[in-house]
């Protein structure tokens, strides 16, 4: 018997599990569109160039070509990004290789590639701006020559090559390095990694004769993109809808529009669809790569143990423009000493333009970063100060009513448990054979809810239906997550319930998801509408049944009499009764961001985190030092989510997580030469394997929030920040030293261990 | 253009294909199959699995005029009348999958070593399916996943005292 109140917290098998199976589930590429022309772009040769001249005059002639898109054509205003460096079509310069100059929609893409190559474009090569040294030198080259001019969000940091700049600055760390037993200074150099979603963009636009313009696409965020894209060519945002279609995962590499665009500025030129599909290849040079960077920690601790001080530096390389690159510095110095009890802290992020790849907002940006550089510099400290890397961190955690680095009252801390049953998941202490190590490392992140509204409908076919504009990227939190919810509320399987891939046409707003916020805030928008739709039947039941509100109650799928349960109505024949269907409404109700200490940050705009959660890893690896490899053995992660709605879901991502963050620890990096990537593939990037995952242990703790709905914490990206540091500290366990560079690949293994030797 | 003659999921084609197209391209949009996924194109990422007389093979290095007279298993074969086979019902019941777009190879690779072996270990299923490549679950659950669909099919063919035959390739009439 299936009631209200015991569906949520139960594992249950996800609403598009059956046509994933079954191979009917419909992603982007797969539709098959009636008379649409094959749009293809084309891309800058160079990584720095200025553009003496564009003529398309000749590729427009040619057979088949319909429109071709380009800086002349298209409205000339930059991108709205915090500061507007960027273009559609840059008019002026290319500031990466691959860089879009131009689009040509054409009946096949064979004539749309004879095209772009007949486009004239003439460039005067300059010398890049490559990596984050020549960025930050004296004498550099500007990847902006004209940054003074640009306009920019009041809250963004433009100086020449730096794009960003903040610092969070408490006690005297000078002071607490000097009264410091042990004091020690680590050097960080992180790689730049794909998102590494399976199935590449894909977007088809069709601008109607009406004035409508309509995108099918896998947008991480349907309802913020259409606003952004309707504001971009001047269009009535009511009159452009976002249709989602499944999306083959996203990991933040969808957030930023890419076809999408370049379809729609196809489609607004000619009266066909236009239908822009990423190869992998493209897909890699268009991709939005988690920021590469570098850090310097010098900490101190005191005889037993304890931290007194810590001094850390970043500096990530975001690419050619801003996007909404900006979440890296910000989180890496949010995270750079948590969570972790230290009474001095003086921490600072800068962010600098490279002629290089865009960098997005990848699953929890900046955080696997900062958490492997200080993760691995504490455990020098602990060694240096002879503690056991786990007591060191258990002696330190932070505690409930503990100050975060930016003076925010911490409560329903759990790093201490995580810390502990992370360990103890993968025999902390036991003997190991040689050759094999342990490692650890902790963390924190943040919830945030935006707007979300929401509809759950009961038809009088007694079927019921979520609409949620949360667009579901594959993790399960609008297909099985907000179903859960919603036969929570009323009292039926899940399996009962539809849900709706996010349609901007539904008219259900939502914020997208992003910053692990879909169950948070489309979550609540649907739990409020289920119990709004849950009120209507039994209002109608009540007349219906002639009982009184008191007696009724909800079962399987039926109002019914509590005492005489085989007296009652079916959904159907109450959503008949109240004129054949019965609509619940609701909406996100927010989350106010805690109190911080303003005094102690400058120039972050994201240093206060509500509904705070905390996590530990642990890793058992093994080392082959001859040849340098690592082969890990077992993950195990606890996680704190606060309150699990759907805890088939929460396991998914910790697991999926624990292999990504594997991935970028190991093997993961994209290799530049001369600002061209080489290799833009998935047989030179290597994402790992089945034969390369370990065995992984995914805990949940649930230490309830104070903000949260029923206590929840936000859970889809934490999971990816604690691996790869619990991995390094586990080679250095084993084999006695450790690559302090991402991705620690067997030959700097290798050199790690042999520092005077040469290959 | 070359004839071609293939069997797939069960129903014959004749069919005229370009000398250098792929059976991906043959399926997804000759055939209008798009069950069959592109992740890669070149052969790194298994999204574009089927069955080829039962083998597993990369659908996108596949030319199609090589698969003459030869029988294709695609994920749209293996559902009868909307009624998932054991192997997918196992990743359902698993949730051995998450965005799905990997699923489609990852459930014709398990249904190819399935069919050689009964109760595969965890390291032959793993081998199974290295050449299928997941971003979403980290592979645990996609592990569990078939080792349910052994057990399912097993206990299948306790029942019926048959032995499980290669994956099934049916009749469409
Ligand atoms: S698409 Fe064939 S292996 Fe990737
Ligand atoms: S489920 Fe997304 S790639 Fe496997």
């Amino acid at each position: 018997m299936t009631v209200p109140g015991t569906v949520i917290g139960a594992k249950w098998p996800r609403g598009d599990g059956h046509v994933k199976a079954a191979g009917s589930a419909r992603y982007t590429a797969d539709m098959m569109i009636d008379g649409a022309l094959s749009g293809v772009v084309l891309r800058s040769p160079h990584a720095f160039a200025r553009i003496r001249r564009v003529d398309i005059a000749t590729a427009r002639a040619l057979p088949g070509v319909h429109a071709i898109a380009f800086s002349g054509n298209v409205p000339a205003k930059p991108l709205d990004f915090s500061i507007k460096d960027q273009h559609l079509f840059p008019p002026d310069y290319v500031r990466y290789l691959g860089e879009p100059v131009a689009a040509v929609a054409a009946e096949t893409e064979a004539q749309a590639r004879d095209a772009t190559a007949a486009i004239i474009v003439e460039y005067e090569p300059l010398a890049p701006v490559l990596t984050i040294e020549q960025a930050l030198a004296q004498d550099a080259a500007l990847v902006h020559p004209d940054w003074q001019s640009y306009e920019r969000r009041e809250s963004s940091v433009l100086e020449g090559n730096v794009c960003g700049r903040n610092r969070i600055r408490r006690g005297d760390v000078d002071e607490g390095l000097v009264r410091a037993a042990h004091v020690v200074t680590s050097e960080f150099t992180f790689s730049a990694g794909l998102p590494g979603y399976i199935e590449p963009r894909c977007a088809v636009a069709h601008a109607g004769k009406d004035g409508t313009l309509t995108v099918w696409c896998g947008s991480q965020s349907p309802h913020g993109n259409r606003d952004d894209l309707a504001a971009f060519f001047d269009l009535d945002p009511s009159k452009v809808r976002f249709i989602n279609q499944y999306v083959g995962g996203a990991f933040g590499g969808k957030i930023l529009m890419a076809p999408e665009m370049y379809a729609a500025a196809l489609a607004l030129q000619c009266d066909r669809p236009v239908r822009v599909a990423w190869s992998r290849h493209e897909d890699c040079m268009h991709a939005f790569p988690r920021a590469g960077g570098s850090a310097v920690f010098t900490s101190g601790a005191d005889a037993d143990g304890r931290l007194l001080a810590m001094r850390a530096s970043f500096v990530f390389d975001t690419g050619a423009y801003i996007g909404y690159g900006s979440g890296s510095a910000l989180i890496a110095t949010m995270l750079a000493s948590a969570p972790y009890r230290i009474p001095a802290l003086d921490l600072d992020g800068t962010l600098v333009y490279t002629n290089k790849h865009i960098a997005g907002p990848v699953r929890a940006p900046g955080a696997p970063q900062a958490n492997f550089a200080k993760e691995l510099h504490l455990d020098e400290l602990a060694l240096a100060a002879g503690v056991d890397p786990l007591d060191f961190r258990l002696i330190n955690a932070w505690q409930d009513g503990d100050l975060s680095p930016t003076g925010q009252r911490l409560s329903s801390v759990s790093v201490r448990e995580a810390l502990e049953k992370a360990a103890a998941a993968i025999g902390w202490g036991r003997p190991l054979p040689a050759l094999r190590g342990r490692g650890i490392a902790a963390g924190w992140w943040f919830s945030a809810c935006g707007t979300s509204q929401a509809r759950v409908r009961v038809n009088a076919d007694g079927r019921v239906r979520v609409i949620s504009g949360n667009p579901e990227m594959g993790t399960g939190a609008a297909a099985q997550g907000l179903p859960i919810i919603a036969a929570d509320a009323l009292g039926i399987d899940p399996a009962n319930i539809e849900f709706a891939l996010a349609d901007t046409g539904d008219e259900a707003p939502d914020d997208g998801a992003h910053g692990s916020i879909s169950t948070f805030s489309a979550g609540q928008a649907v739990a409020a509408a289920a119990a709004d739709a849950r009120d209507q039947l039994l209002a109608q039941a009540e007349s219906m049944l002639e009982a009184r509100r008191e007696d009724l109650e909800l079962r399987d799928g039926r109002v019914v009499n509590a005492e005489v349960p085989s007296v009652g109505a079916s959904f159907a024949e109450l959503a008949l009764a109240a004129g054949g269907s019965i609509e619940g409404r609701g909406a996100s109700s927010g989350l106010a961001d805690p109190e911080i200490d303003e005094s102690l940050v400058q120039g972050h705009g994201f240093a206060a985190w509500p509904a705070a959660s905390f996590l530990a890893t642990a890793a058992e690896v093994e080392v082959d030092p001859e040849m340098g490899g690592v082969h890990v053995v077992h993950l195990a992660t606890a996680q704190d989510v606060g309150f699990a709605f759907n805890p088939a879901g929460v396991i998914g991502q910790i697991e999926g997580g624990a292999v990504q963050a594997m991935g970028w620890a190991l093997t993961e990096e994209l290799k530049y030469e001369d600002g061209a990537l080489l290799n833009p593939d998935l047989k030179h990037y290597l994402l790992p394997t089945a034969l390369d995952a370990p065995r992984i242990t995914a805990i949940i703790v649930e230490r309830p929030s104070e903000e949260g709905p029923r206590g929840m914490k936000g859970a889809g990206e934490p999971p990816v920040t604690t691996p790869a540091a619990a991995i390094g500290n586990a080679i250095r366990a084993a084999c006695g030293a450790v690559p302090h560079t991402t991705p620690m690949t067997p030959e700097r293994i290798w050199r790690a261990l042999n520092p005077n030797l040469r290959a | 253009m070359q004839p071609v003659h293939c069997v797939v999921n069960g129903e014959a084609h004749d069919l005229l294909v370009q000398p250098l197209e792929t059976l991906l391209e043959t399926l997804r949009t000759r055939l209008q199959m798009p069950g069959t996924k592109e992740g890669c194109g070149t052969g790194y990422c298994g999204a574009c699995t089927v069955l080829l007389d039962g083998s597993a093979v990369n659908s996108c290095l596949l030319l199609t005029v090589d698969t003459d007279r030869r029988a294709i298993t695609t994920i749209e074969g293996l559902s009868r009348d909307g009624v998932l086979d054991a192997v997918q019902a196992a990743f359902v019941a698993n949730s051995g999958l998450q965005c799905g777009f990997c699923t489609p190879g990852m459930i014709l690779s398990a249904c190819a070593l399935l069919a050689q072996s009964s109760d595969p270990s965890e390291g032959a299923i793993r081998e199974a399916i290295a050449g299928n490549v997941c971003r979403c679950t980290g592979y645990q659950s996609i592990v569990a996943s078939v080792r349910d669909a052994a057990q399912r099919l097993r206990a299948a063919s306790d029942v019926r005292d048959v032995p499980r035959p290669r994956p099934p390739i049916r009749s469409r009439a």
